[in-house]
């Protein structure tokens, strides 16, 4: 992979100021369920009955330390790389899948800023397109650098 | 006051009645309005200035709010900035798409009015059709959305949202008035009160695409808004997709008409 592509271009945070070194006490995982790869779950799985899903891309949950407290929790979870993975074709089918059989509520797709992240909302585009029932999606945008939001929108 | 863009701005302007003159001086007038729940950041997100305005406009506000502090002067790179757009939830969306119809019946008024005193008698076929238009959707297929639906999601006793409801009783009895004087051939009635509709119907639609339906999504979970999204649909299914096309269709066939007689 080229070093000019910003998803996979070598970069090293670590010379930041840092600061949230006060990690006392423990939280609790807001994770109900696996598995969690797009690949692996079923659409019609129990935990996703009627629920608001989130759609990570791989790397996000690395970059955000409160990703399970301001994203996970009270959401049911799928995460997928619109860049390695094989055989997308299924993710659409899948997120179609969790539209129409599983009746959920609203669905999130959260990615990296990087270009050829975009791709994974473009499957949650091409999934809600091929359901017929009409969700929510919303799309979150996650900086590489300092782990912030960097934009929400829905679609 | 930790952070003052966190703020309710009533609570800003009470302890600080400069604040108001200022917002004032950009155009804001939050210090006579009598509902005030907006935050500081919405205010000003919200009335769309230009970054460069906007940041010395905070910086202002913060200079009176603190007079002690050390507030630096603001620097805006201006090439980065993007105007920002109000980005609503779909079904809120539809609200919002919904409300450009109904322009389009205000825009047309002051034109149908004049119609209506140039003519020896008045067409009461017409305006009972601009009434219909309404009644029937801006009435009934929408305002009965927002008080049935999506009021419900936040405190309806809370100042904005008693506005809201007290513009949609003004607005029918304009509606009942404007009938009257079609029945009894009182153009002057109809004209005061279409147009006190339309000047109505102005504010509040700008009101809620810029203030409210805003307010009332960020107080919304995702499972809120997908439900809203869903309970919207219903009730757009349980009307059938033939009132807004032929509602549509109204508006056209009038917009034609006038573009012809003019
Ligand atoms: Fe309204
Ligand atoms: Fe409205």
């Amino acid at each position: 992979m080229s070093d000019c592509c910003p998803g996979s271009k070598t970069m090293d945070f670590s010379e930041k100021d840092e600061q949230g070194d006060d990690e006392t006490g423990a939280r609790q995982s807001q994770l109900k369920q696996w598995p969690i790869q797009l690949h692996l779950v079923s659409p019609q799985a129990p935990y996703f009955q009627e629920k608001d899903i989130l759609l990570a891309a791989d790397c996000v949950p690395f970059t955000l330390a409160d990703f399970h407290k301001d994203h996970l929790k009270g959401k049911s979870l799928a995460i997928g790389c619109p860049k390695l993975d094989s055989d997308q074709e299924v993710y659409v089918d899948k997120i179609a899948a969790l539209i129409d059989d599983s009746k959920i509520n609203t669905l999130t797709v959260m990615i990296m800023q990087v270009p050829c992240c975009m791709g994974l909302s473009q499957i949650a585009k091409s999934g809600a397109e091929k359901a017929t029932r009409k969700i929510p999606v919303k799309q979150v945008v996650v900086g590489v650098e300092g782990g912030k939001v960097l934009s929400e929108e829905w679609l | 006051m930790e952070n003052i863009l966190n703020t309710d701005i009533r609570a800003v302007i009470d302890q600080c009645p400069e604040v108001g003159r200022i917002l004032e001086e950009y155009g804001i007038g939050c210090a006579p309005c009598s509902v005030g729940s907006c935050l500081v950041s919405d205010v000003v997100g919200i009335h769309g200035l230009d970054p460069q305005t906007e940041a010395t406009l905070m910086y202002k506000i913060e200079k009176v709010v603190y007079p002690d502090r050390d507030v630096p002067e603001p620097k805006v790179d201006l090439s980065k900035i993007v105007p920002k757009e109000i980005n609503y939830s779909p079904a809120v969306k539809n609200l919002v798409d919904e409300h450009v119809l109904i322009k389009r019946l205000l825009a047309l008024i002051p034109t149908i009015t004049d119609f209506v005193e140039k003519s020896e008698t008045v067409d009461k076929d017409l305006v009972m059709s601009c009434i219909d238009f309404i009644r029937g959707y801006a009435d009934k297929f929408h305002h009965m959305k927002e008080e049935d639906i999506l009021f419900k999601y936040v405190d309806e006793q809370s100042e904005i949202i008693k506005i809201m409801y007290e513009d949609h009783v003004t607005g029918r009895n304009h509606v009942k008035n404007v009938v009257e004087g079609a029945e009894n051939g009182n153009k002057a009635q109809i004209k005061e009160h279409l147009h006190g509709y339309r000047d109505l119907l102005t504010q509040h639609i700008k009101k809620e695409d810029e203030i409210l339906y805003p307010w009332i999504e960020r107080q919304m979970s995702d499972q809120q808004i997908g439900e809203l999204f869903q309970r919207c649909s219903a009730a757009d299914a349980s009307v059938g997709e033939e009132l807004p096309k032929k509602y549509e269709k109204f508006i056209i066939e009038l917009e034609e008409k006038f573009a012809k007689e003019n």
